[in-house]
């Protein structure tokens, strides 16, 4: 009772307007000062007559009082400062309404490989379903001998396995086959992200399961809105793909298919269905609605790829970007290159750069974990000059593949596929440090 | 003591280092391989071109597995009833047909205008981002499939039922269990043949050398005689008992999908001649909430502490229609469109969203009171002010 008053006291004597007069007050003060500080180094040379760092000098509102207690937000929040780091939507990217829609991963301010649960990018067909996990059922059934239904308990009974990869839309980029659109990573490049999952491999729950020698085709069903529903080769099922309860080391979150999601590591995202409900085992494809004039890639011959399953080696350098350019640093100034490269085909095994378009190429190196069908971080020192470069990446894999140039993929897809372009990105610098997205073709 | 102990700790740990350093990489090299090594699919190649991790000495690629954890012996859940089994079996696909019902082109004409046309538009011409059905005669449309829009002026290809999709059983499925999209799986069996004959109808199909027309009954006979004028259209050939081996080697020639092979790595005067550069000519960024990198607090949203159940219900089931042009709706914020629903007088306007009116059903097809229901036609109108 005492705590809870003192509680109560603590917070209400950091009231909202008090708060909001000491910061006002506080940034006056320090725009006034810092443009002094900016004078004054540019005037004087080293650190000599250098105005003092308000930030330093004085003392700090939040050094003076007292904090949240730890009672406050006992699911934790990112800071308020921040908000800018956040899925954001694009009219252009629904189909006619939110609830068939994406939104897209911040990927200009990600970190390391692992995506935050609350930044993941999110695509649904029919909305975000809310499921009862105690109503959630999984049925595996069709060409087994032994159909099953299992709870969610019965589900995370089996032993687990805990992974890292990334999910991709295949429609990643598409927008951009006929020429740059968006001057932003994360609409260029953010439908997708990388998480730890934790589940259970398909085969595991096979072997007792006892599938048909007939079983080609297996069929994954959500069950929101939309039966998100899809076609998955038995090779696949029986090689690395997952049934996912746990992302990042909590439950998934509903926007990726609470409470149990498919996981087919490295291939298209649309094909990791969400909200599962059920598998069946068919000696023959489903044709299922998102396998028609969606998720097929048409050619200008007027063929289409269909069952396009993998998001094949791609890369994309997320610093500097149209989000973070280079309008802060001086010539001489060392600064990292930095960038994420992926493959569903394997595992990355070297990345290059380019500062003239594609002319001439370099060497990246590559750091942090280097994990199959994972996000791979790739790093180069660059010496900073001021001068206009088109820069760009270039990954590849230990499948053998590597990104195809623009040219070289247009050549063979057109320009009408939609889904599945992995050429060589490339941004500009200008003179000024500014950043822009562009194509460049011979 | 401290130093000594602190010093041989650090030599263990580089000895350590070192062999585990090795092994991981013997490991990776090792167990990485382009064809199956267990399995059904023993020695052959992995299905997307890609690789494969198999398990060697306890470990696929980086990660550590237990092996035993993975051989099965599990008796967790129980076998579903017959009842559940069928519940759950309703896949329509080209070797499980549809239920037997039948439907006519012109009442499915009806149920479309007042189901779907809000969405799709008249005659599934589409709309607002919603996909067209029907472009025209779907036999001639076909050809547009090699169409490629390389100037401003050029036509795309026409991606619809008609022209595009490889089987009409998908389109059953579709609209049985995921349309209308605001109410999924309302439909009767009948209701979707009159959508399906409906669909036909406008992408001017022939069933068995008959024109759908207007008078036209479909039932099951029928729906199973359907050849979609675009089936031979897609590749790799997944169907009949080949059809993952074909798969498996559509995907295995980099050719077939404008892939590239690392062979080809060039580093120096890759591009023979002139380069052009493309930049971004119209600029999409209607982006929300607008790019920013800025660390600063948040700008308070005024309405965030209205969220009462009109505004929720408004949020979750009317923006559909009336937060976006296009629909046919009055939408919300529009002054001029909703005083003009205004002026036949706040009765008129609450009958006619309790009855219905237009494209739109009755209570907008949520089952609200009359009294919530005005309460969120209040919400809306106040935010149109």
């Amino acid at each position: 009772m005492n705590d809870n008053n003192s509680q109560k006291n603590l917070q209400s004597s950091s009231n909202d307007t008090q708060n909001t007069l000491a910061r006002r007050d506080f940034f006056r003060k320090s725009a006034a000062l810092s443009a002094t500080a900016l004078a004054g180094t540019s005037i004087f040379a080293g650190t000599q007559a250098m105005a003092d760092d308000p930030a330093i000098v004085n003392n700090v509102p939040w050094g003076i009082k007292f904090g949240d207690p730890v009672t406050k937000n006992l699911y934790g929040m990112p800071s308020e400062y921040e908000h800018n780091n956040t899925r954001r939507n694009a009219e252009l990217l629904s189909s006619g309404n939110w609830y068939a829609s994406i939104a897209m991963c911040p990927i200009q301010e990600s970190e390391g490989i692992i995506t935050p649960n609350g930044l993941f990018f999110s695509r649904a067909h029919g909305g975000i379903a809310q499921v009862d996990p105690n109503q959630f059922r999984l049925m595996i059934h069709g060409l087994v001998e032994k159909p099953i239904v299992l709870t969610l308990d019965q589900l995370k009974r089996y032993p687990s396995e805990t992974r890292i990869h990334f999910i991709e839309c295949p429609a990643n980029g598409g927008p951009e086959w006929r020429g740059p659109q968006f001057n932003s990573v994360q609409f260029a490049k953010g439908m997708m992200s990388c998480a730890q999952w934790t589940g259970v491999y398909i085969k595991t729950i096979l072997k007792d399961l006892g599938l048909k020698p007939n079983a080609r085709w297996m069929l994954a069903e959500g069950s929101d809105n939309s039966e998100m529903g899809r076609t998955v080769p038995i090779d696949k099922v029986l090689d690395d793909a997952m049934i996912v309860w746990g992302q990042n080391g909590e439950a998934l979150r509903p926007e990726q298919g609470y409470p149990v999601r498919l996981l087919l590591p490295g291939w298209e995202g649309n094909l990791c269905v969400k909200w599962l409900k059920r598998l069946e085992f068919s000696d023959e494809p489903f044709y299922a609605k998102e396998e028609t004039a969606k998720y097929t890639a048409l050619k200008p011959d007027g063929t289409a790829v269909q069952h396009f399953y993998v998001n094949e080696v791609n890369s994309i350098i997320t610093s500097p970007c149209p989000e973070k350019p280079w309008t802060d640093l001086k010539k001489g100034d060392l600064v990292e290159i930095e960038g994420l490269a992926w493959s569903g085909n394997g595992t990355i095994t070297g990345v290059d750069i380019t500062f003239d378009g594609g002319r001439n190429w370099t060497e990246a190196s590559l750091k942090g974990l280097v994990l199959p069908k994972a996000w791979t971080r790739f790093s180069f020192m660059y010496k900073y000059e001021g001068k206009p470069l088109i820069i760009g990446s270039r990954a590849m894999d230990d499948a053998g593949r590597m990104q195809p140039t623009i040219d070289e993929e247009v050549a063979v897809m057109g320009i009408e596929s939609v889904y599945h372009r992995n050429s060589v990105a490339t941004w500009e610098v200008t003179a000024n440090g500014e950043v822009n997205n562009v194509q460049v073709r011979s | 003591m401290f130093k000594l102990d602190r010093k041989s700790l650090v030599s263990i740990s580089i000895i350590t280092a070192v062999l585990v350093g090795f092994t991981a990489q013997a490991d990776t090299t090792s167990a990485t391989s382009k064809t199956y090594t267990s399995g059904p699919n023993k020695g052959k190649l992995v299905i997307d071109g890609g690789v494969t991790y198999p398990v060697k000495n306890n470990k696929t690629s980086s990660y550590y597995v237990n092996s035993d954890a993975q051989k099965g012996g599990y008796s967790y859940g129980r076998t579903p009833t017959p009842t559940e089994l069928e519940a759950w079996s309703r896949s329509v696909t080209p070797k499980t047909p549809p239920p037997e019902g039948h439907g006519t082109v012109s009442d499915g004409s009806e149920l479309y205008d007042s189901k779907c046309a809000m969405c799709h538009g008249d005659f599934g011409s589409g709309g607002s981002g919603y996909p067209s059905l029907a472009k025209g005669n779907a036999y001639d449309g076909v050809k547009s499939l090699k169409n490629q829009r390389t100037s401003d002026t050029a036509d795309g290809p026409n991606r619809v039922f008609g022209t595009y999709w490889p089987q009409a059983s998908t389109l059953w499925w579709y609209i049985k269990e995921g349309m209308p999209h605001p109410a999924p799986k309302s439909l009767t069996d009948d209701q979707v043949y009159a959508l399906v004959a409906y669909i036909l109808n406008i992408n001017e199909m022939k069933i068995d050398g008959e024109v759908v027309g207007d008078s036209y009954d479909l039932d099951r006979a029928k729906f199973l005689k359907i050849v979609m004028p675009n089936k031979d259209g897609f590749v790799p050939k997944i169907d009949g008992p080949k059809g993952l081996d074909n798969t498996r080697a559509f995907f295995n020639n980099p050719k077939n999908i404008g892939a590239k092979t690392s062979k080809a790595r060039c580093m120096n005067n890759c591009i023979k001649g002139e380069t052009k550069v493309t930049r971004i000519k119209i600029e999409t960024k209607d982006f929300l909430p607008p790019l920013s990198i800025v660390r600063d607090l948040p700008v308070k949203d005024k309405n965030a502490n209205s969220g009462n159940a009109a505004k929720a219900t408004y949020d979750a089931t009317c923006s559909m229609c009336h937060g976006a042009d296009g629909m046919g709706a009055p939408v919300v914020g529009n002054k001029a469109a909703w005083e003009k629903v205004t002026s036949k007088g706040m009765d008129a306007v609450y009958h006619n969203a309790i009855n219905g009116i237009n494209g739109m059903p009755p209570k907008g097809g949520t089952d609200l009171a009359d009294t919530d229901l005005k309460a969120v036609v209040d919400y809306m109108i106040s935010l149109s002010k």
